[in-house]
């Protein structure tokens, strides 16, 4: 595949945004190659309702 | 190869969080990486060593991304070769994100969140004590 460009007048007045999170990326330019990934887990076994119980502690 | 260049008035952020990254300028070769175990519970009652990232496989499994099986050839006719922006305002940003003001190569951003919830149990229940599986 050819993917041929034309870059012409670009010009932004305001850019407001209330959140980048979670692997975002806010880009004023030109990039060759971006990778953006995210895991977010909430499960049904993560709602523990019970005594207390710690968590596994980390052992480094 | 001649890139663009940007060009941006004002910049106004607040909050900068968790291996985030405000980057003013060209850059190569960009990576952010973040984990979290965000731990809610009704007694606030936490022992210093908890938590275990690689206890869960949320922090375990890989992320992969699909092969890329079309060469592409990609050529740019920078006719104008500016970007032009007035004013720049963010609340936040946070976890492995980027606010990126100029040309970049190569930018990857990784973040693993993992919520867990402990509530008391109730009076009429009672209560589940399945612990949170790996």
């Amino acid at each position: 595949m050819i993917f041929e460009v034309y870059n012409r007048d670009l010009c932004v007045e305001n850019i407001r945004i209330t959140g980048v999170a979670s692997s975002s990326m806010v880009l004023i330019g030109d990039a060759e190659t971006v990778q953006l990934a995210s895991i977010f887990d909430t499960p049904p076994e993560s709602l523990i309702i019970g005594p207390f119980v710690p968590l596994i502690p980390d052992v480094t | 190869m001649l890139q663009r260049t940007s060009f941006v008035d004002y910049i106004k952020n607040t909050n900068l969080a968790f291996s985030s990254l405000i980057q003013l300028g060209d850059s190569n070769s960009i990576y952010n990486f973040s984990r979290a175990l965000a731990v809610q519970r009704e007694v606030e009652f936490f022992h210093e060593d908890e938590g275990h990232f690689g206890s869960y496989s949320t922090f375990t499994k890989p992320i992969s991304f699909a092969p890329i099986t079309e060469n592409i050839q990609m050529v740019r006719h920078n006719l104008k070769p500016l970007i032009k922006v007035g004013k720049i305002d963010i609340l936040g940003i946070s976890s492995s994100s980027a606010l990126h003001v100029g040309n970049t190569c190569h930018l990857i951003n990784e973040s693993r969140v993992k919520h867990i919830r402990h509530l008391q149990p109730r009076e009429d229940q009672q209560g589940s004590s399945e612990a949170g599986r790996p």
